[in-house]
């Protein structure tokens, strides 16, 4: 690994941890600009049953009365250390709950995504090679299709279908590995599509290139061909797709969560919403916020690795050559 | 890498493919080949033979199909391509083969050196994993064997550092270093057969010679049968036993290269043979002599262009690199200067400090005695009124959204020169003295050829009235035929009008068709300077000499002629 890689990851990795800190305090903020005061709501509650003294003393406690600037100070120490605070309504670690919840979503999200992928290429890997007659331009339809329905839809069919007519799960038990399976392929279809999309379309650039066809004059059989030679620098779009595509997962589990009656990230964020629980909902969009970036570093990391072409910044550069594009520019130069 | 390990290794490597008997029918035989893309057909009836150990050369400018037709043999068409016919390989029909039954062939059998190295490769891959895949052919299951094999061979191409090619990728090589790696990876499992499709028209005029040499060495070396594709008939004549001349995809001539390249029957080989600027050193010796008679008589002590110990620096990441280093010369009014040299000689910078573009850090240009050298963009204008730049590719320098009339007149549009009826009048005489006619005015650049558009894009710079023209390759993107025609106009324009060109070019047989003083350029300085006479028939540096050397005659190098018995690779290295 050279000098400038390392360089260059280092500097992306502190641009990294500055954005979720700067997503951190958006979201403080902007809970606090809010109108309505969820805090008061919560402890004037006649059903908690506080005084007007207790309700001073916790608010005191827990530093309520402070300027802003002075609570977000507390709240990001705390964040940077992983104290996430208490839920307003359990009254129990914001991380616990969290924890309780993640691995179920992490599971699905997982299973999506490796479900994405693989119908992805597989699509791509059809419209390359199957003959015309076996229905190429179908598969070529897929991604749009897949684009067009929504995600509960699909969920709803596949529960129709494999849940009740063919009995490959049982709806009440959402965590036995079919259901898990299914909820998987419903949030993944749309995901899938979105890559599908992209790689179809580099295939097709990257087969008409000369070097494919030098390949093949070399002998390399079909799949040789795709899995060494197209593959790779059409997936370098990719790496940028499916970075955005993980924000689709956090967002279609929430819905797919919902249709296949799993407890998850989304289930604790919709609890959350309805009983203004504030705490929960600044951790879950905080974590949203470091998955994102987290993946988005993994992408600008992977894609230099991929792509020998690339210029690191902080590496070494390139001598900038005369390219036919400045034509142009020199022949309108000299008429102006 | 000793000589002798290699000398072992290149028989014993030999011997993996046992000398095959000698049979009476032909490596290679075309027969009735048609090519078509849907109702298009772009190859019609073509037939050839080529026999084991023989070159047979392709000829034909754009469009002729010579392209088409390797492809067809390589069975590389491009998507709806669709080729009928024969193509015997050792008496196999290969159009008439399942893919299954073709692939044992390719790369074995059939070796195939693409036209452009910078595309050919694969960019994110090391030039090793794709040396590994033509290695694959040879049945030899030791990869470190194989690569043993393959830095052998990047070695025998002349690749000076086999190690550090193979770990590198292709943008870190030069044009002419892949095209040695390609050479090598088709080369290296031995197959009968090579397919070379224009192996040098990307490259420098010594690097051609160079790769043109190895090509043949390793023919006879290693008894390739070697079908080049070219349209470039000295090139052909120089390097191939048989030619075979091709137009719109139907052949006008074939038969040994003695016979068609002396005395051509057909009237296309004869015209093609008679654009070829190799050939023709005196074409244009009528019209280039106006400016010869203006050098003689014409009044040398104000010359039209005075460049005098100009130099200019660049400055990439810390390290300074000199594009050009005390360049001086003049040019008298009337005449063509040129400039010639090799890419990354510092012509292109000459020409940028030449129009203004970039300033010189020491030295001084001036055009017509107006000084460029320090001027303001603004001051610069009015020098651009009488100095013109015709850029080498009319693919790209032409905006496509424009009308030829509107390319034409914006010159004048800008400079405000005439009334409306003027100006229309200036755009209609500029596209004649050019040979287009005005029905060409609504046309846009996708709608015209080659030719055409370099055409056009001299009359943008004669519509001013300049005094001089730049030339930057104008040839460089053109066939010959196309390209004799634009030296015609070039030519025929300074005698009527007497401009004055300086000519920017890497093809010196072009060069000696119509300059009348020369400057060779190498790395940065001019290293000869002198009149046409002196530098083509008398030059005295070293670089000229090679440069010179370089140039396809048409005739076989005595010491590496194309019918020579085969070597032993020892006695040629």
């Amino acid at each position: 690994m050279s000098n400038a890689y390392l360089a260059y990851a280092a500097k992306r990795l502190a641009q990294a941890f500055i954005v979720i800190l700067l997503a951190y305090v958006f979201t403080f903020v902007v809970v606090s600009i809010l109108p309505g005061d969820p805090i008061t709501n919560v402890l004037r509650d006649p059903q908690n049953g506080f005084t007007e003294d207790q309700i001073k003393q916790i608010i005191a406690a827990q530093g309520l009365d402070q300027p802003i600037p002075v609570q977000l100070w507390t709240s990001l120490s705390h964040f940077v250390t992983g104290d996430l605070g208490l839920s307003m309504r359990s009254n129990r670690p914001v991380t616990t709950l969290i924890a309780e919840v993640l691995p179920s979503t992490l599971i699905l999200a997982s299973a999506a995504f490796a479900i994405a992928l693989l119908l992805a290429l597989t699509i791509a890997y059809g419209t390359q090679f199957l003959p015309k007659r076996f229905g190429q331009g179908l598969l070529r339809g897929f991604p749009s299709l897949f684009l067009s329905v929504p995600n509960f839809v699909i969920g709803l069919v596949l529960i129709h279908v494999f849940g009740f007519q063919l009995g490959l799960f049982r709806v009440i038990a959402p965590d036995s590995f079919w259901a898990t399976f299914f909820a998987a392929v419903a949030l993944s279809i749309p995901v899938s599509a979105r890559i599908a999309e992209v790689l179809i379309a580099n295939l097709d650039k990257e087969a008409e290139q000369e070097y494919a066809a030098v390949a093949r004059g070399r002998g390399l059989t079909q799949t040789r061909l795709f899995s060494k030679h197209l593959l790779k620098p059409s997936s370098l779009p990719v790496v940028t797709v499916i970075a955005l595509a993980i924000g689709e997962l956090l967002g279609g589990s929430l819905i797919t969560e919902t249709v296949f009656g799993r407890t998850g990230i989304g289930s604790l964020v919709q609890r959350s919403v309805s009983t203004q629980d504030l705490p929960v909902l600044q951790a879950v969009v905080s974590l949203a916020a470091v998955v994102f970036v987290l993946v988005n570093l993994i992408a600008d990391l992977i894609y230099p690795l991929l792509d020998p072409r690339v210029k690191l910044i902080g590496g070494r550069g390139r001598r900038p050559t005369t390219t036919d594009d400045s034509a142009t520019a020199t022949t309108a130069a000299v008429t102006s | 890498m000793a000589a002798q390990d290699r000398l072992t290794a290149t028989l014993t490597h030999a011997e993996i493919n046992a000398p095959t008997p000698l049979r009476p029918l032909p490596l290679l035989r075309v027969d009735g080949l048609s090519v078509s893309y849907g109702p298009h057909e772009v190859v019609t009836n073509v037939g050839f033979e080529l026999g084991r150990g023989e070159s047979l050369a392709l000829i034909g400018e754009s469009g002729s199909g010579k392209s088409t037709i390797a492809r067809a043999v390589l069975r590389l068409l491009p998507s709806g391509g669709r080729a009928t016919g024969r193509v015997a390989f050792e008496g196999q029909d290969v159009l008439g083969m399942s893919e299954r039954g073709f692939r044992p062939l390719r790369g074995r059998a059939i070796g195939f050196v693409p036209q452009d190295p910078a595309n050919s490769l694969n960019p994110v891959r090391t030039i090793g994993a794709q040396a590994q895949e033509a290695a694959a052919l040879l049945d030899e299951p030791g990869r470190a064997i194989r690569k043993r094999l393959i830095l052998e061979t990047f070695a025998e191409v002349g690749l000076d550092n086999p190690q550090r090619v193979y770990d590198s990728y292709p943008h870190q090589l030069s044009g002419g270093m892949l095209q040695r790696v390609l050479i090598g990876l088709a080369i290296l499992p031995r197959p009968a057969l090579l397919v070379a499709d224009e192996p040098t028209s990307a490259l420098d005029v010594t690097i051609q010679k160079r790769i043109l040499d190895l090509l043949t060495r390793l023919q006879h070396d290693l008894k390739i049968s070697l079908l080049l594709i070219t349209h470039d008939l000295a090139i052909a004549a120089e390097r191939a036993n048989s030619l075979v001349v091709l137009k719109d995809g139907v052949i006008q001539e074939a038969g040994r290269t003695a016979a068609v390249f002396s005395s051509p029957a057909s009237a296309y080989a004869r015209k093609l043979r008679a654009d070829v600027p190799a050939l023709n050193p005196d074409r244009y010796a009528a019209l280039r002599d106006v400016g010869f008679r203006t050098l003689k008589t014409g009044d040398a002590a104000t010359p039209k262009i005075e460049v005098s110990a100009v130099t200019k620096t660049f400055t990439v990441d810390g390290t300074t690199l000199t594009a050009t280093s005390d360049l001086s010369f003049t040019v008298p009014a009337g005449t063509t200067h040129a400039l010639v040299g090799e890419s990354g000689s510092g012509k292109t910078t000459a020409v940028r400090l030449l129009l203004g573009l970039e300033q010189p850090d020491i030295g001084t240009i001036s055009v017509a005695g107006e000084q460029i050298t320090g001027r303001s963009p603004e001051a610069l204008r009015s020098a651009w009124r009488h100095l013109q730049l015709v850029y080498q590719n009319p693919f790209t320098s032409l905006d496509p959204t424009w009308t030829v009339e509107q390319l034409v007149r914006e010159p004048l549009d800008r400079f405000k020169i005439g009334t409306r009826r003027e100006r229309d009048a200036r755009v209609r005489e500029a596209l004649a003295d050019v040979g287009l006619g005005e029905h060409l005015l609504s046309r846009k650049p996708a709608a015209l050829s080659g030719g055409q558009r370099q055409r056009v894009a001299i009359a943008r710079s004669l519509v001013l009235k300049p005094d001089v023209i730049v030339l930057d390759e104008p040839t460089s993107a053109l066939d010959v035929s196309v390209q004799a025609g634009i030296v015609e106009v070039l030519l025929t324009l300074q005698a009527s009008l007497g401009l004055t060109y300086v000519f920017v070019s890497h093809d010196l047989a072009l060069v000696r068709q119509l300059a009348h003083t020369v400057s060779v350029m190498h790395r940065g300085r001019i290293v000869e300077h002198g009149t046409a006479a002196d530098i083509f028939d008398n030059p005295q540096q070293p670089y000229t000499k090679s440069l010179l050397a370089s140039i396809p005659s048409g005739v076989a190098d005595p010491a590496n002629p194309p019918h020579a018995r085969p070597r032993l690779m020892a006695a040629a290295e």
